[in-house]
């Protein structure tokens, strides 16, 4: 009997009570869907992990002035504590590959012509904008020359760029910060957001000029510091702190009055908060599909019962043990194959509506729906065979006295 | 054809043991018409589903076509079954979802035919039974007569050697059970050898031969008068 005419049997069968058999494989298609919608999410969130390491740059040690808190209750960074020889002395640790300064002042005016705004005004050096991987999206960058000649020129986010010059265009244009005259160089492409913060909406002035003209003093708020590679950011973080403890004489017992931070590690926190949903859901989704499939072992041998005649009838026309064993797991295999296939659907659609409704970024591996619709089939054939067995093992004779 | 010797079936229900067949002793020779009488519990059925191979007997030995095969494995059995043995029986037992030519086909799909040569087979076989105009029609949509008539024409449709038949017009009404006996009849002309069992006198007449049972053993064998190819009794 060829594979042809045992799928058609099997699909007659199924056919005669297609209602029940959807039902059964329900289980098999709500475990499927859940767990091809659960790695799409997870799988989204790893991604999304990654992208944020290459958007805000790799290899990042966030290094911080001491943090005063805020009448607001919020804490901020302060340039109290963090001197220039600080940062040349990092500069020479070994690993170190880019020392990248930075002060930053909230709600600066800024106005053009008669367009008003506050934003983050930021003194940098130029490596700033590179170690985070900035893109000039119109004009240029900063650049050396600007830090050497503390030139008064901005390059602006994005947002400001838009709100100030509505009209397109301002590369070229002046503006002012506080009384100062700045000179617009470039915009920087669109950053996105890192956790709460907003990226988008900074104004990056050379720290030479922000020192001279708006801050004063020659201390910064905050560093970035990058490692040569990835491998090299813990022994770097310890080798600063080191470091920075024996420059400032802080004694064992005493606060430190600076810090530092892994950059990774705080993306990778902020992505982890879903991922003990996660693990919880694939684990229900894993119940799903044993539960699934113990409901189909159950219909399919509530189904051999029901049909003890039929195979009776069907060893009398010469069918061997091995047909009739074949004939039950085709069908509890076509039950899982349509589950299978109808949960891969409905995970690739689940996982579309997470990633529109809750905003998650998902990803749908191939592999993954492979692995989803082979459990499934698995499923079929383990739970199906105990059933089938017991129908290719019924004597034939007393199967046809059977009522 | 068939050579039966010593047949003895028990079946144990509960405590208590049952003897079906007591020492049956049956050869039957290639083309001859057996009807098989008897009282209920006589044992012939239970003969007929041994001589079926659909169960083993608990002891004796059985020959169909020179093999032994009172002692065969599942698959060794549905091998005989297959090429050997065409059943009919009382209740019909076609299959409720498929259409009259698919359940004649059903056999040749066990013999591993294919299916181009099936659906000729099976159409000769329904015209050979006059139901070639009821192909497509399923069990449910046929009278009884043409149930059984479909029934015969699966039965037949392998040309097995050995038709067995268990009280194939025991459902019928008589008009029916003239015409299911007229095809067996004609199957039988047509060099098959026939078992078959029934409680009707007047069925039974249309055999070459009737074997009496009675308490599990053969009791009377007589041969009728009607001419077969190949003689009448044995034994």
């Amino acid at each position: 009997m060829s594979g042809v005419d045992q799928l058609a049997m099997a699909l007659q069968a199924l056919r005669a009570n297609w209602l029940r058999g959807l039902l059964t494989a329900l289980g098999v298609i709500i475990g499927v869907a859940s767990l091809v919608a659960l790695t799409a999410v997870s799988a989204g969130a790893r991604e999304g992990v990654a992208a944020d390491l290459r958007r805000l740059g790799p290899n990042l040690i966030k290094f911080d002035g001491e943090f005063v808190s805020l009448p607001g209750g919020g804490q901020s960074a302060t340039d109290r504590t963090i001197t220039r020889g600080d940062l040349e002395a990092v500069a020479g640790l070994p690993g170190v590959t880019a020392v990248a300064a930075r002060q930053t002042v909230e709600g600066l005016p800024v106005s053009a012509g008669r367009i008003q705004t506050s934003l983050f005004v930021s003194g940098i050096t130029p490596t700033y904008l590179r170690v985070h991987n900035f893109a000039a999206d119109h004009g240029r960058l900063l650049g050396s020359a600007d830090e050497h000649l503390a030139s008064e020129v901005v390059v602006l986010g994005p947002q400001p760029a838009a709100k100030l010059f509505p009209r397109g265009n301002a590369v070229g244009r002046n503006l002012r910060i506080l009384d100062r005259q700045f000179m617009v160089v470039g915009v920087y492409a669109r950053k996105g957001s890192l956790g709460s913060d907003n990226l988008d909406n900074t104004a990056f002035v050379p720290l030479t000029a922000a020192k001279r003209i708006l801050f004063g003093g020659d201390n910064v708020q905050s560093a970035d510091i990058q490692a040569a590679r990835q491998a090299d950011v813990v022994p770097v973080m310890d080798a600063v702190d080191a470091l920075i403890h024996r420059r400032h004489r802080i004694a064992a017992a005493r606060a430190d009055d600076f810090s530092t931070e892994d950059q990774a590690t705080i993306i990778t926190t902020a992505a982890s908060a879903t991922s003990t949903f996660q693990t919880l859901t694939l684990a229900l989704g894993a119940i799903a599909l044993v539960v699934g499939g113990i409901g189909i072992m159950n219909i399919m041998l509530v189904s051999v019962t029901e049909r003890t005649r039929e195979i009776g009838i069907r060893k009398a026309l010469g069918a061997t043990p091995g047909r009739i064993q074949a004939q039950f797991l085709t069908e509890a295999l076509v039950l899982c194959i349509a589950g299978g296939l109808i949960g891969v659907a409905g995970g690739v659609a689940a996982a579309r509506a997470i990633s529109a409704l809750a905003g998650w970024q998902t990803a749908v591996a191939v592999p993954s729906l492979v692995i989803a619709f082979a459990t499934s089939v698995a499923v079929g054939l383990f739970f199906g065979y105990y059933p089938a067995r017991r129908a290719a093992r019924l004597p034939p004779a007393v199967a046809m006295r059977y009522d | 054809m068939i050579e039966a010797r010593d047949l003895c079936q028990r079946f144990a229900s509960g405590g208590l043991a049952v003897d079906a067949l007591r020492g049956v002793d049956l050869v039957v020779r290639g083309g001859e018409f057996v009807a098989i009488m008897g009282p209920s519990g006589s044992g012939k059925s239970t003969l007929l589903s041994i001589l079926g191979c659909l169960e083993q007997p608990s002891s004796g030995s059985y020959r169909l076509a020179g093999e032994e095969v009172a002692a065969f494995d599942e698959r060794t059995a549905a091998r005989v079954r297959r090429e050997r043995i065409g059943f009919v029986f009382q209740a019909f037992n076609l299959l409720a979802r498929s259409t009259a030519l698919e359940n004649v086909e059903l056999p040749l799909i066990y013999a591993q035919q294919p299916a181009r040569e099936r659906r000729r087979r099976a159409a000769g076989a329904l015209e050979a039974v006059g139901l070639q105009d009821r192909a497509g029609h399923l069990p449910s949509q046929l009278s009884g007569g043409q149930q059984q008539r479909v029934a015969v024409a699966r039965a037949i449709v392998t040309q097995p050697a050995v038709l067995l038949a268990d009280e194939p017009t025991g459902n019928l009404d008589s008009r029916s059970e003239a015409d299911v006996l007229e095809i067996l009849a004609h199957v039988h002309a047509g060099g098959a050898t026939i078992v078959m069992v029934t409680h009707s006198r007047e069925v039974a007449q249309c055999a070459t031969r009737i074997v009496h049972m009675l308490d599990g053993v053969v009791d009377a064998d007589e041969a009728l008068g009607a001419a077969t190819p190949s003689g009448a009794a044995a034994r």
